[in-house]
């Protein structure tokens, strides 16, 4: 498994199995985690037919500045119940009774809810995408010239979805840059992240020269956040820059993109400890390598002949 | 502190089955087999050019490339990453090029490569959270030796920095699954667990949380014996269907525990509705009819009769519990008789209980009767009770859901900041829960 997904699985394969034809409605009370401090909640309440879907998300006050409500109302308008359930967020409710007939309806809902918390956390990247489109525009038509980088009006939106790391998200007229901060509480971690980073770095100068371009920059905040209250300057924080260009923000792939970039603290975790469980393994096998060879120069134990107390020799048999 | 509120994981790999889940919740998240599917190092079929060896005085010299060069260690790109677990790794060794490797056997962990990999894809693919943040309840056999607590612990921590650890004894979970019965008074964690998975059974007494290891008892009869045992009466009576699914399934749908085998018989020749149908599907739209008659409480009766299916083990199952609780220390014997725990899937008959806590009483009645003849004086009685409940066949993973989301569980866990302090070593004792 190289990449990580972007549905929980969990929530996938609950409803999955709920929305079958066959299945008899049961009761479901399940609290479901999923990264970065994400806390889903299946119920069922009222009835074993009403499926009640509550997703608590550290970062959902930041999330509202920057239109998370209208997405989701976008996306999953007709099931959301408001106020939401008690100690989270967002909550939505699908009828079981209700549901669409055609298996294809059925299983987009379920990828759909799924999605959840990617959908929960693309509003500020889509508010940043229309923000360029705008900037743009606007450029396009005083005529600047769009190769001049030129520090434009919109704002650094950061969203702290962690206690201690965020993501920041700043468009321009020619660009998208998305700045991750990250915290590592373990100095193995960090030198293996260290190592990690500077792939993402080389890699594009080496083989793929269309991915965005990745900074990285280690206790100095980048130029584009200085100006945000509130940022830390530790020993143990290091940025992540990436610089989305126009090509990686074309219409068709935006969803792509934001995919795949809000998942990047976890993908970069999860490969760290890939990396570690590697080593390990390497590190088992070298042992074992290592004992055959002691074992090898094992001196030969002459068999020495045996006597009992009064001198008597064992016969042989 | 950032996990303070993240429900604590719940992991209970065994032989056959993995269970993962968050605490808090009434059943696992996750149930798919504790296998894992790695690519084979056979070259054929796949056009892929062998991955370079690692150039290695080890291996350049004698060609020790253990296994035909296929150790993980000796590759270089990302094969590593290359493997499937569970249900997944089922289908991929379906297919050609992936091999299934079993890293638990006799519910130790065996192979920690493929179990450190096992993990890594339960927690990131799986549960889907940052171990981190996460505080983690792992389960054990009795008698695991203190070296693979250790081991695991290296892997938790050192791996998967997960924020703090419990691994706990799968009887003492049992135990504890069982406060959720009306029949559990005082939450003591004293009793006697009857563990039937499918492989094998164990009797293991435990007082107070701790194992009482000397006294622990294995039965070669289990879940799949039962299933077998099911095949071969259908085939003596030439069903149409006699496959092992076929039998398991009637298993679990029919079977149940009579009082008394000859009542029984009698029984089903007066009432012939209980003889019942099976309609098995083949696929293909075909089906066919398949009589259930006997074996409904033929199969489970082995567990009190054992000489109806083997011929190696004749002892039954209410003796068995019976010994264990008299090799147990003397003082805790009554708890033991007191609190017998049942858990895992084929104690799951109706009627198990009932009928164990029937025979156990009948030979302690028998041994205090015979006391007081010879004795001359009175007993007051021991009371014998067999506790059955509703989350049996997961009670292991339950107990642990239960215990993990207490208040106080945090602080029996150890922590991240503990392991650096002391190491590897203080997973070998963990604080015993206090019982309310």
């Amino acid at each position: 498994m190289l990449l990580l997904q972007y549905h929980n699985l969990l929530i996938q394969s609950i409803l999955t199995e709920r929305f079958s034809q066959e299945s008899q409605p049961v009761s479901i009370d399940q609290v479901i985690s999923d990264f970065d401090n994400v806390t889903y909640h299946i119920s069922t309440p009222e009835s074993k037919t009403k499926i009640l879907v509550s997703l608590s998300i550290k970062c959902f006050n930041d999330l509202k500045k920057y239109g998370v409500e209208e997405l989701l109302q976008r996306e999953y308008g007709p099931y959301i119940i408001s106020p939401p359930e008690v100690g989270y967020d967002f909550s939505m409710v699908v009828d079981l009774e209700k549901l669409p007939p055609e298996i294809e309806a059925k299983e987009a809902l379920v990828d759909k809810i799924a999605l959840l918390k990617r959908n929960a956390l693309a509003a500020p990247f889509e508010k940043a995408f229309a923000q360029f489109d705008e900037l743009a525009a606007e450029a396009a038509k005083s005529s600047l010239d769009l190769s001049v980088p030129e520090d434009s009006g919109a704002d650094v939106m950061p969203i702290h979805y962690r206690d201690e790391e965020s993501i920041f998200i700043k468009a321009s007229h020619d660009r998208v840059t998305v700045i991750f901060s990250t915290v590592f509480r373990e100095e193995t971690d960090r030198v293996f992240g260290k190592v990690f980073l500077q792939e993402f770095v080389d890699a594009r100068r080496r083989a793929i020269q269309d991915a965005p371009q990745v900074l990285y920059s280690h206790k100095e905040p980048p130029l584009e956040i200085r100006s945000v209250p509130g940022l830390k300057a530790a020993d143990d924080i290091g940025f992540v820059t990436f610089v989305l260009f126009p090509r990686h923000i074309t219409k068709d792939r935006r969803e792509n993109c934001i995919s795949h970039i809000q998942i990047f603290r976890d993908y970069f975790h999860y490969h760290i400890k890939c990396s570690k469980a590697y080593m390990h393994s390497r590190m088992r096998f070298r042992v074992a390598e290592f004992l055959k060879v002691l074992n090898r120069a094992k001196p030969e134990v002459a068999e020495k002949e045996r006597k009992t107390a009064t001198g008597r020799r064992f016969g042989a048999r | 502190m950032s996990h303070l509120n993240t429900p604590a994981v719940v992991m209970g790999n065994g032989t056959g089955l993995t269970k993962l889940g968050f605490a808090g919740n009434d059943s696992p998240s996750f149930i798919f087999p504790t296998v894992i599917a790695t690519r084979q190092a056979s070259g054929s079929g796949s056009g892929r050019p062998p991955p370079p060896s690692k150039p290695s005085f080890l291996t350049g010299a004698g060609g020790i490339s253990s296994a035909g060069g296929g150790n993980l260690s000796q590759k270089r790109g990302t094969e590593d990453l290359d493997f499937f677990i569970g249900d997944e790794a089922l289908n991929a060794a379906n297919g050609s090029g992936y091999g299934l490797n079993y890293p638990i056997r006799h519910g130790q962990i065996e192979n920690w490569d493929h179990m450190e990999r096992f993990w890594e894809n339960s927690i990131f693919k799986y549960l889907r959270c940052e171990p981190e943040d996460h505080y983690f309840l792992l389960t054990e056999p009795p008698l695991n030796p203190p070296e693979n607590r250790e081991l695991t612990a290296e892997i938790m921590f050192e791996s998967f920095n997960c924020a703090g650890l419990y691994i706990a004894v799968q009887a003492v979970l049992a135990l504890a699954a069982s406060w959720t019965s009306s029949k559990v008074q005082d939450r003591s964690l004293t009793g006697t667990v009857i563990d039937s998975g499918d492989g094998v059974t164990h009797v293991i007494p435990v007082a107070e949380g701790y194992v009482i290891a000397s006294a622990i008892k294995n039965i070669p009869i289990a879940g799949r014996d039962i299933t077998y045992f099911v095949q071969s009466l259908l085939r003596d009576r030439n069903e149409p269907d006699s496959s092992l699914r076929t039998a398991e399934k009637i298993k679990e749908e029919f079977c149940y525990v009579c009082p008394d085998i000859v009542k029984e018989f009698n029984r089903f020749d007066r009432e012939p509705e209980r003889f019942q149908k099976y309609l098995v599907d083949q696929g293909l739209g075909r089906k066919v009819s398949v009589d259930v008659g006997y074996e409904r409480f033929l199969a489970p009766e082995i567990f009190f009769n054992p000489e109806i299916a083997s011929s190696d083990f004749l002892t039954p199952l209410p003796e068995v519990v019976d010994t264990v609780i008299q090799t147990s220390p003397i003082d805790v014997r009554r708890g033991l008789y007191k609190n017998i725990v049942l858990s895992g899937g084929s104690t799951m008959f109706r009627d198990f209980g009932r009928r164990l806590q029937r025979d156990i009483k009948h030979l302690v009645d028998a041994r205090i009767h015979r006391s007081e003849e010879l004795s001359g004086a009175r007993s007051g009685g021991v009371d014998v009770q067999v506790i059955s409940h509703k989350k049996q066949r997961n009670a292991v993973w339950f107990g642990g859901s239960i215990l993990a989301q207490t208040a106080e569980f945090r602080s029996y866990c150890h922590t991240k900041q503990d392991y650096d302090e002391y190491g590897p070593g203080i997973v070998r004792n963990f604080s015993l829960f206090n019982v309310p």
